[in-house]
């Protein structure tokens, strides 16, 4: 923009020796005596019309190519196509179209593609290294075509190839890729190949290898029973963790995804265990402090954990290393929570009802001043940094109503993405694209159930789980 | 101006007099009268009316009301005559001053026509009724004056004449009088120059009259459109020459002032268009059309032609803020060549984020382009070669 009406105006204006010439010969006589009034105001006139028929912000002069400034295109879904995977074997028929099926749904799973049904499709793909007929996938308006196939060896080694194509463009979109892995993990094999796909195009990681803790829940409101359960990212492969016996809140992945940190009732009083995912072994962490310890949180580092401690009605914030001493980072009287560390581990957000209302507030890592970040009307809580690093997200409770919004780690450019009866606990994606949180639906009967929205509060979608769902916290991409 | 004041200040005495003792009398006399007896009847018809009970019998008191309009006609009436005489009186009165204020006007005519002949030329522009007077006096005044020590001094006066018209005035004297009828053509400006230019001056005398030698320097300047009438010139030099300096004087104006429209026109438009035509035009291949330069409609067209298939939806919200310039080579039937499509610059993120906004950027060109943009043919060598910047800012998520 800059740059073009820069140039624009530099343009130098060419010389004209002849025509120069000429016209001074035709028309400098009478300038030079003397214009009458009326002549100058006649060629004031035209001057001003001619003017007016010129774009103001267009050049007049080309000195080069015609330049044009597009500001306004469309968000719409990427339309794509995906013929079924070709199974390379009899073994790998069914995978092979399980596996396309999977990669479509995380697709459209986005809000960003939407797949062209395949009864539409004019073109056929019968071999994967065949040549593509882009003309038969532009004639339907598919802007990325997926090809790929799917072989299964003896041995139950499932192997999946694709390949991405710009139909428009007429090229690959980067090279064909060959994943292979156990057959019962081929839902893996698909959401890699999902990512692949929708981080060649958008041009950020994706999520859909992923997974996500929460909190099961069944029974009546007064007495609902409460379960640690992990699943994908899509609601498939639910596994619990823990069993009923004992209330069990806030799950929180570790940054590696082997852990899980969770604050259980089971001794009578909140605190703070950690699990292994791979084993579901789970160990006390703050069992020696004698006080009620919660709200959980894996430092950047994956070996350190912030929480509150409420001691004597007082509520702050600690940290501590597992198996180590913990360190006082807040004290003040009023209530600190819900910690969240930055990605480069060096600051912390977290709530803080100091000012008189729940309000968010930075601190560094290491404690000290505190900085407030908040300052709309209505209540701010349950803060959590983005995986990029640029935002926050948090749920804010005004005029009757939850919200999940994002604001800038200064607290500008605040934006709400959701409202509801009660929406809370936002997690982010591993790609910081996508919040995942817990909205419950009002009334006796009121169940919570897990969503995701963009970062853009476009595409709100309820995740599928077999029970009602709260809590959830997003693993980073699994390896 | 005095003796006016004097005058207007007699007259205006005499006015007043003359209604002192005119019939001023006479319309007291008319007013009283028709005022008493409105006002006697308005009394007892009211009186009446509060009597009798009831007020239909007294409805024919409408006729009094007849009486009324009778009024204000009589009071109009007094107030007219007098005033319109006195208007009247005034402009009479001043008439017979205005003779006075001619004869001044008349002096400074004649002043000027004969002495201005020779000063008029310089003045070029001097307003039109000095140059018409001049004309016409010229072939009256001019035999005295004629001698050619007056043209001498003229010739330094007209420097801006081109040289293509003095040409054609020397040509025309050398045959006969005749040529000076072509050289009256020239504006009047010019004439001047030219005959003090044409040293022949003195040559010319002798061969024609001392009348014909005069009317050399009267008829001046003339558009190039004169010079085919040098042909007929065999009549009388002098009507001849009377004629063409008066059409001239007259049809110079038209013709002037048309010709510096158009010239003012023109240089207007190549003001305002700067160097876009030529530039345009020489940018232009040799086979290409030019036309003229695209209008911010077509440019819109184009615009707006590759907005609607600008996708940025599937974008990482890093490429959103991506601006990235693209260069396309546009074939004849207005579709993108898309092998030329490349991205020339970027600003604001990553390059692999510029990449994917590029790619972005590329599909909307080559999507919208397939049927071909709505460009104007005949301006191909304009739009032969693009830079699209494809700025998200207004749309971006941040």
């Amino acid at each position: 923009m800059m740059i073009a009406s820069h140039r624009i105006r530099t343009a130098p204006r060419p010389h004209r020796g002849g025509d120069q010439a000429l016209r001074r010969h035709e028309v400098q006589p009478r300038q030079k005596g003397a214009k009458p009034m009326f002549l100058r105001a006649i060629s004031f006139v035209f001057a001003c019309v001619i003017a007016l028929h010129t774009a103001p912000g267009e050049s007049v002069a080309q000195d080069g190519p015609l330049r044009i400034e597009i500001t306004e295109g469309v968000i719409e879904p990427l339309p794509f196509a995906l013929p079924a995977f070709l199974p390379e074997n009899a073994a790998a028929t069914q995978l092979a179209a399980d596996i396309s099926n999977v990669i479509a749904a995380d697709l459209e799973g986005t809000g960003l593609f939407r797949q062209i049904p395949a009864q539409a499709h004019i073109g056929s793909v019968t071999s994967f290294d065949a040549p593509i007929a882009y003309a038969d996938w532009k004639a339907i308006n598919a802007q990325a075509l997926i090809t790929g196939a799917v072989s299964v060896d003896g041995s139950g080694r499932a192997t999946v190839k694709f390949r991405l194509y710009d139909v428009f463009s007429g090229r690959e979109l980067g090279e064909g890729l060959r994943l292979g892995g156990a057959t019962n993990s081929w839902r893996r094999l698909a959401h890699k190949v999902a990512d692949q796909v929708y981080s060649r195009i958008t041009g950020e990681g994706g999520y859909f290898d992923s997974r996500v803790v929460f909190v099961a829940e069944s029974g009546p409101k007064n007495a609902r029973e409460k379960r640690l359960a992990v699943m994908d990212y899509d609601g498939a492969n639910v596994q619990y963790l823990t069993d009923s016996s004992s209330i069990v809140l806030a799950p929180r992945f570790s940054p590696t995804g082997d852990r899980v940190l969770y604050t259980s009732y089971a001794t009578g009083q909140p605190e703070i265990y950690v699990m292994r995912v791979g084993n579901v072994r789970q160990q006390a962490l703050t069992d020696g402090e004698g006080a009620m310890t919660f709200a959980p949180r894996f430092g950047p580092d994956g070996e350190t954990v912030v929480y509150s401690r409420t001691t004597g009605g007082n509520t702050d914030i600690f940290a501590k290393r597992i198996g180590g001493a913990p360190v006082q980072l807040t004290n003040t009287p009023s209530i600190e929570t819900a910690p969240s560390y930055s990605p480069d581990g060096k600051q912390i957000v977290f709530e803080s009802d100091r000012s008189g209302t729940q309000q968010l507030y930075i601190m560094s890592a290491a404690g000290g001043e505190a900085r407030r970040i908040s300052f709309g009307p209505g209540r701010y809580g349950t803060p959590v940094w983005s995986p990029r690093g640029d935002l926050i997200a948090f749920t804010k409770q005004n005029q009757g109503r939850f919200h999940i919004g994002v604001m800038r780690t200064d607290g500008s450019e605040e934006r709400l993405l959701t409202a509801s009866f009660l929406d809370e606990g936002p997690t982010w994606a591993p790609n910081g694209r996508v919040i995942m949180f817990t909205r419950e639906s009002a009334g006796a009967g009121g169940q919570p159930a897990l969503y995701t929205v963009d970062v853009s509060g476009r595409n709100l979608r309820r995740l599928p789980t077999p029970s009602a769902a709260s809590d959830p916290a997003w693993s980073p991409l699994l390896p | 101006m005095n003796t006016g004041v004097k005058i207007s200040g007699a007259a205006h005495a005499g006015l007043i007099l003359w209604m002192l003792f005119g019939g001023f009398l006479s319309f007291d006399r008319r007013e009283p009268m028709e005022f008493t007896e409105v006002t006697l009847i308005s009394g007892e018809q009211l009186a009446a009316m509060q009597a009798a009970g009831s007020a239909a019998p007294d409805t024919p008191e409408t006729p009094a009301v007849p009486d009324a309009p009778s009024e204000p006609e009589s009071a109009p009436e007094t107030p007219a005559p007098e005033v319109q005489p006195e208007e009247v009186v005034a402009p009479e009165e001043v008439v017979p001053e205005a003779p006075e204020v001619a004869p001044e006007v008349a002096e400074t005519l004649e002043v000027p026509q004969a002495d201005v002949t020779a000063v008029a030329p310089p003045a070029p522009t001097a307003p039109e009724a000095p140059d018409g007077a001049a004309v016409v006096l010229a072939p009256e005044a001019a035999p005295a004056p004629r001698s050619a020590p007056r043209i001498a001094p003229e010739p330094s006066a007209p420097p801006e004449p081109d040289a293509a018209i003095a040409d054609e005035v020397q040509e025309a004297r050398r045959p006969d009088e005749g040529t000076e009828a072509a050289e009256p053509e020239e504006p009047r400006e010019a004439t001047a120059p030219e005959a003090a230019v044409t040293a022949i001056q003195p040559d010319a005398t002798p061969d024609a009259g001392g009348a014909v030698a005069a009317l050399a320097p009267t008829g001046s300047p003339r558009p190039a459109s004169r010079p085919r009438q040098p042909a007929p010139p065999a009549p009388a030099a002098e009507p001849v020459q009377d004629d063409p300096p008066d059409t001239a004087s007259q049809q110079a104006p038209a013709d002037v002032a048309e010709d510096a429209i158009a010239a003012a026109v023109a240089e207007a438009v190549a003001e305002s268009a700067g160097g876009a035509d030529t530039s345009q035009a020489e940018r232009g291949t040799g086979s290409a059309p030019t036309g003229p330069p695209m209008t911010a409609g077509e440019k819109d067209a184009l615009r707006i032609g590759v907005q609607k298939c600008w996708n940025i939806g599937s974008l990482s919200s890093e490429a959103q803020r991506v601006t990235v310039t693209v260069f396309v080579r546009m074939n004849q039937d207005a579709t993108p060549d898309t092998a030329s499509i490349r991205m020339i610059e970027f600003e604001g993120g990553t390059e692999a984020a510029a990449n994917r906004a590029y790619e972005a950027a590329r599909r909307a060109i080559i999507r919208c382009g397939s049927g071909g943009y709505d460009l104007p043919a005949e301006k191909f060598a304009q739009w032969q070669e693009i830079e699209m910047i494809f700025n998200p800012e207004q749309m971006r998520v941040r």
